[in-house]
């Protein structure tokens, strides 16, 4: 090409350039002498600037400057970089004839001949602001990005990052090169990554990315649940933002939320069992369906009132002097006996045990003994003891002053008297001894107090 | 079969903490013709039964004392007991080593529970 222009004679060359200089509309071109007058101007250069050749001509370029670039120098430090430098480039704001404003990108070159410049330039006022736009978008994605507490991240389409925020580096302990590319799988948990990169493959289809998986915290080791979610947001649809948020706790609480739903489920299906149970130990015992009733009636109001308290305790321990003075006052009983012991905590299972126990025996003192005799009296003491390596409460109850002119019988060898002579020692591993004595009903339950944990 | 056939002179291990539940149960697997190991309230008493005697067949109460009965259950497996969950645990937060372990929901039904160990004990079952 350069061998074909050089063959080329010098009138062609000239009628070559004019063409070029008169056609480029879209392009000012126009040429100053030394001093920075206009000695050429094209057609681009007229549409561009507002001045004609005719008005232009002889007069100083410069004016195309603003008045602050030109008080500031700008023009004269233009020509002595083109003229060091053989160019100089330059995009700025110029000022029209009519005094408008537009975004000119130019290119100023000294005159071979050394007596001059030419300077091409077009106007980029859109692509400007364009691009001024763009800044400022990226400016606030930035902001936002490193101000939220997600961890936000940009990748390609198929996972691949191309970048991560600070709080991403910081809570994943790696850095923007690390986490490059797939390097950012590293902070996800192991049995999370074939799920991770999968969803990504999904994403490709349905154009957005969802996945919980762990994220490992840099700080102390601890593999945290993340929601990350991600769509396609950047100049291309090849590029996605997305952001990972700590979901954690929220988590935890719905496991600890399924764990006391359980819980309670648990609860209620047991205490029918055991309501279920009581009926049918009753149906035994009873020797008539209005016996069956009213026996049955008291035992789940028992049970009703101990549920009560442990509904009190949130199913945390129970005094014992709580479920004596419950099954007392429901007998009528607050004021006749003597009551004394210590503070004895009962586990939730036991404090149930012992106030159907205690309430068997207050309707056998009732029915026949010192509850219904004036000459009766009732002692309930306890003590606590230490046996081994566990603590103990040693509770009993002392029927005295009341004649029973039968010897006890076998009729009373009903559902109480299991409870306690069988049932307390094989559900609370207590030990128990009841009499029934001339003297009145005596009963010892020995059993561990709820282990502190 | 039914499921009173199927559990006639079998050895019966019942493992549950409610003393009037576990008698009940004992008592009805009594009278379809089983012989009743246990009951046992705790999995100690229960690890010991399966240990030193004959079990053809268990029922196994999940939460005993606030211990659970995994223990029990495993030394079931190894040993091919069949047996059944009688529990008020739903199964979700069960692990996931038992999830074709068939599970009674409390308060059970009794001939349902039997039916159930019956068509868990026919051979090929476990």
């Amino acid at each position: 090409m350069s061998d074909r222009i050089s063959r080329s004679s010098d009138a062609q060359d000239a009628d070559f350039l004019r063409l070029i200089f008169e056609s480029a509309t879209d392009f000012a071109v126009f040429a100053q002498d030394k001093s920075g007058n206009v000695i050429r101007w094209n057609v681009g250069a007229q549409r561009l600037l507002g001045f004609t050749e005719a008005e232009i001509l002889g007069r100083d370029g410069d004016v195309i400057f603003t008045p602050e670039d030109r008080a500031a120098g700008a023009p004269e430090q233009e020509r002595v970089k083109a003229s060091s430098t053989g160019r100089s480039e330059n995009e700025r704001w110029h000022q029209r004839k009519d005094g408008s404003r537009f975004w000119g990108s130019g290119i100023l070159m000294p005159l071979r001949t050394g007596d001059g410049y030419v300077k091409i330039m077009r106007d980029r006022t859109a692509q400007h602001a364009a691009e001024l736009e763009l800044k400022e978008s990226e400016a606030r994605f930035r902001l936002l990005a490193t101000s939220i507490p997600q961890l936000v991240f940009r990748s390609h389409w198929d996972g691949s990052r191309t970048w991560g925020s600070p709080q991403w580096e910081v809570y994943a302990g790696l850095s923007n090169l690390e986490s490059q590319g797939f390097g950012w799988l590293e902070a996800v948990h192991p049995d999370d990554r074939e799920l991770t990169l999968a969803r990504w493959r999904e994403a490709q289809s349905s154009g957005e990315y969802y996945v919980e998986h762990r994220i490992r915290r840099a700080a102390d080791g601890e593999y945290r649940w993340h929601q990350t979610r991600a769509k396609p947001a950047g100049t291309t649809p090849a590029d996605w933002v997305g952001t990972s948020a700590d979901v954690h706790d929220m988590r935890s609480l719905q496991d600890r939320q399924q764990i006391l739903l359980s819980e309670l489920q648990h609860r209620t299906r047991n205490l029918l069992a055991l309501v279920q149970a009581i009926a049918r130990q009753t149906l035994k015992t009873s020797t008539s369906l209005a016996e069956f009733g009213r026996q049955f009636e008291h035992r789940l109001a028992a049970m009703s009132r101990v549920q009560g308290i442990l509904a009190r305790t949130n199913h945390g321990p129970v005094d014992l002097r709580e479920i004596v003075a419950a099954e007392l006052a429901a007998h009528g009983a607050a004021d006749l006996a003597q009551v004394e012991g210590p503070t004895a905590s009962l586990a939730p299972n036991a404090a149930q045990a012992i106030a159907l126990a205690l309430h068997e025996l207050a309707t056998n003192a009732v029915k026949y003994g010192a509850l219904r005799q004036s000459s009766g009296k009732l002692a309930i003491g306890w003590h606590t003891r230490q046996s081994q390596n566990e603590n103990r409460v040693v509770l009993q109850w002392r029927e005295s002053g009341v004649s029973i002119p039968d010897a006890p019988g076998g009729k009373r060898k009903g559902y109480g008297t299991e409870l306690i002579e069988r049932a307390l020692p094989y559900q609370l591993n207590a030990i128990t001894s009841l009499e029934f004595t001339s003297d009145g009903v005596r009963c010892t339950v020995d059993l561990p107090l709820e282990s502190p944990t | 079969m039914r499921p009173a056939e199927a559990l006639r002179g079998r050895q019966v291990l019942i493992v549950e903490d409610e003393y009037f539940l576990a008698e009940d149960l004992a008592a009805y697997f009594h009278g379809v013709g089983a012989h009743v190991v246990g009951p046992a309230g705790t999995v100690a008493d229960a690890l010991r039964l399966v240990e030193s005697r004959e079990v053809d067949a268990a029922v196994l109460d999940v939460n005993l004392r606030g211990q659970h009965v995994y223990s029990v259950a495993d030394l079931l497996q190894k040993k091919a007991v069949p047996f059944v969950f009688a529990s008020g645990y739903g199964g979700e937060l069960e692990p996931a080593a038992y999830a074709d372990v068939p599970r009674c929901i409390k308060p059970v039904d009794f001939p349902t529970l039997a039916a159930v160990l019956a068509d868990r004990m026919k051979p090929g079952k476990h």
